[in-house]
């Protein structure tokens, strides 16, 4: 029995559908009708996989499912070291609007990105990250005038 | 009519009308390739800004801006993977592979003729319908409308594959789909459902990040992963010669332009149904369309007609989407709900009065369709070369910019940062689905097709109990949506008996 990512994902899918049948089961009718009635067939369409991936059936190689394939000429260790390094740089991304807010997470984004994961020269990563924030403040602030709060940063500051 | 029709060009071709209606292309041609700012949002922008206009001038402008916006809206699909709006999200899926190929040129080429194509059919629609369409609609209540949900959804059959694993799979997200949109307040009792005590989804999830994150997210990490530019080692090739063969490809798919486009118009008409149905719906006609399992087997690895069937809808769709809107006052999507606040602004009332009184006003519309639409093309035909230079540069120097985009965008849904952590979190399973062979598109459809499926099911219960069930245009629409269903069976094995045979 082979327990592997895929196997995961379909536990996980199942353990959801679970979790919403539960969940629903003590809501009025009109609450639960439609929660229900999706949650149910996702848990036996989920099992059914489950089952499947634990047999370690191989799918059809003609099973096309219309949707992105992932590059595979790249050698897996390095494939998910950068995986989980691109995911960092996201969350990373995100923690510095929640920090500072856009307006600076911007350009310290960028920069930061620029220097040390594209290598770049510092000149060049400069000029990139002030057309970046031109273009985040001249399109977003200035002609869109998108509010932007602040970061907690800021509001801890005082600023 | 003609005399109507005419009076209807003069109105649009007066210089403050067309000036403005440039001025609205412009910001629509800019706010169309941006993720998250969608039509929608542009147009309750813009709309404080009518007030001192002439209801011609309003609609040059406003419509003008939607329309480019939904035609730009697809060159961020296919050079970056990132869908420019929600309309776009279909796009992506053959328009993306293609750039990587090396061939994003001919994808624009085919998404922008195809569009123009999709537009003049709605515009089309639109002219000759206002005045038979009234019978149709009225004859959708609720139940029906239910069965369109229902059969949008079947469709997910269609693209996720031909084999039992392959449904089983597509299915499973369809209804993973409609069971996200459940989450937040129900319309009909108010109860809370799978909030988790978060304000936040009080209002439920918002179409911008989950769409977003689930098909921007894994391609920029594939992106990243590769090390490469976007279209990687393949050669630049001549870029306008791609462009040109792009826009022969709508003629040479020509019926499925049309059909698709038809599609558009139809979805377009139903209320609340949106442009985000109509793309999926013309993808999955294009799937369905295929001729073998081969051939199927080249969607979503870059096939051409994979980008002109949304291409087409996702613009044939604004003509359908005006019909209702004008001749009812009822809008087809959130973007027509907003127009409407346009008409009122303007002291006009849709209905009867817009097809005898203001009847030039509504034909100015439909010029509008047609003349931004042309324009935008031509524009975009002109500047497409260079675009599509886009994929070549690398991949290290595109990415903090398009994750600059695709983070404003999602942000600007609620302007919330929990909106950045749904993005972040339906990239991860985005991504996971990808890797496991989930197939993302069912899930969007579902998603898309969620909140609307419910009401209309409370509805007809509530309404008719089951007897909604037994009503001849539900019957009709129950059999087309099992044909939906089986017919990738009935295709795979005929396929199956052909190659047999050929062995034979």
């Amino acid at each position: 029995m082979p327990i592997n990512g895929r196997v995961l994902f379909s536990l996980g899918l199942a353990a959801l559908a679970v979790f919403a049948i539960v969940s629903a089961s003590s809501w009025p009718l009109k609450a639960r009708l439609f929660p229900l009635v999706t949650a149910i067939p996702l848990l036996v369409l989920a099992l059914v996989q489950l089952f499947l991936d634990l047999r370690g059936k191989a799918e059809a190689t003609d099973s096309p499912a219309s949707d992105l394939a992932l590059s595979t000429d790249v050698p897996p260790a390095i494939a998910q070291r950068r995986t989980l390094l691109t995911f960092a740089w996201m969350a990373t991304f995100v923690a510095l609007v929640f920090l500072v807010g856009f307006p600076l997470a911007v350009p310290l984004f960028a920069f930061t990105y620029l220097m040390f994961q594209s290598a770049e020269g510092f000149w060049r990563s400069l000029a990139l990250t002030v057309a970046a924030w031109g273009f985040f403040y001249g399109l977003f602030e200035r002609m869109l005038r998108l509010p932007f709060g602040a970061g907690v940063v800021q509001i801890w500051l005082g600023l | 009519m003609l005399d109507a029709l005419i009076a209807g060009l003069l109105l649009v071709l007066q210089w403050k009308a067309f000036s403005l209606m440039l001025i609205g292309m412009g910001l629509g041609f800019v706010i169309g390739l941006l993720p998250g700012i969608g039509g929608a949002a542009t147009l309750a922008l813009m709309l404080p800004f009518v007030f001192t206009m002439t209801p011609a001038e309003a609609f040059a402008f406003l419509l003008g801006m939607h329309s480019v916006a939904a035609t730009t809206g697809d060159i961020t699909s296919i050079l970056f993977g990132v869908p420019g709006e929600g309309l776009s999200a279909a796009t992506v899926v053959d328009g993306y592979p293609m750039a990587k190929r090396g061939e994003a040129g001919r994808a624009l080429g085919a998404a922008l003729m195809s569009s123009l194509l999709g537009a003049l059919i709605g515009a089309a629609a639109l002219a000759v319908s206002i005045p038979i369409v009234r019978p149709l609609v009225l004859t959708f209540g609720s139940p029906e409308l239910f069965m369109i949900s229902v059969m949008g959804i079947a469709c997910i059959t269609s693209l996720s594959g031909l084999d039992a694993r392959a449904q089983i799979k597509g299915f499973a997200m369809g209804l993973l789909g409609l069971l996200l949109c459940t989450i937040g307040q129900e319309r009909q009792s108010g109860g809370l459902r799978f909030d988790f005590g978060l304000i936040y989804l009080w209002e439920g999830l918002d179409l911008i990040p989950v769409l977003v994150g689930i098909f921007a997210i894994p391609e920029i990490i594939d992106l990243a992963v590769r090390g490469t530019a976007i279209a990687g080692a393949s050669p630049a090739g001549n870029l306008r010669t791609g462009v040109w063969e792009g826009a022969k490809d709508s003629f040479r798919h020509f019926w499925l332009v049309m059909r698709c486009s038809a599609i558009g118009v139809f979805v377009g008409i139903l209320p609340g149904a949106g442009g985000g149905v109509a793309q999926w719906m013309a993808y999955a006609h294009a799937v369905q369309s295929a001729r073998d399992a081969t051939d199927r087997a080249r969607f979503g690895k870059g096939d051409v007609r994979g980008v002109l069937g949304p291409g087409a809808a996702n613009n044939s769709k604004e003509g359908g989407d005006l019909i209702p809107t004008i001749a009812f006052g009822v809008p087809g999507s959130g973007a027509m709900a907003i127009l409407l606040g346009a008409f009122l602004i303007m002291g006009l009332v849709p209905g009867p009065d817009m097809l005898t009184k203001h009847l030039a006003v509504t034909y100015s519309m439909v010029w509008t369709l047609v003349i931004a639409n042309v324009i935008a093309v031509l524009l975009c035909f002109a500047l497409l070369g260079h675009l599509a230079k886009v994929t070549q540069i690398r991949g290290g120097l595109i990415i903090p910019f398009v994750l600059l985009l695709i983070f404003v965008g999602s942000y600007t849904a609620n302007n919330h940062i929990a909106d950045l952590i749904v993005t972040l979190a339906f990239g991860a399973l985005g991504y996971l689905m990808v890797r496991f062979g989930w197939p993302r598109a069912p899930l969007v459809l579902g998603f898309v097709l969620g909140k609307l499926a419910e009401t209309y099911l409370f509805i007809s219960m509530a309404r008719y109990g089951f007897s909604w069930l037994t009503q001849p245009l539900v019957l009709v629409l129950i059999v087309l949506t099992v044909l939906v269903i089986v017919y990738p069976f009935i295709q795979g094995r005929r396929a199956g008996f052909a190659a047999r045979a050929h062995a034979d």
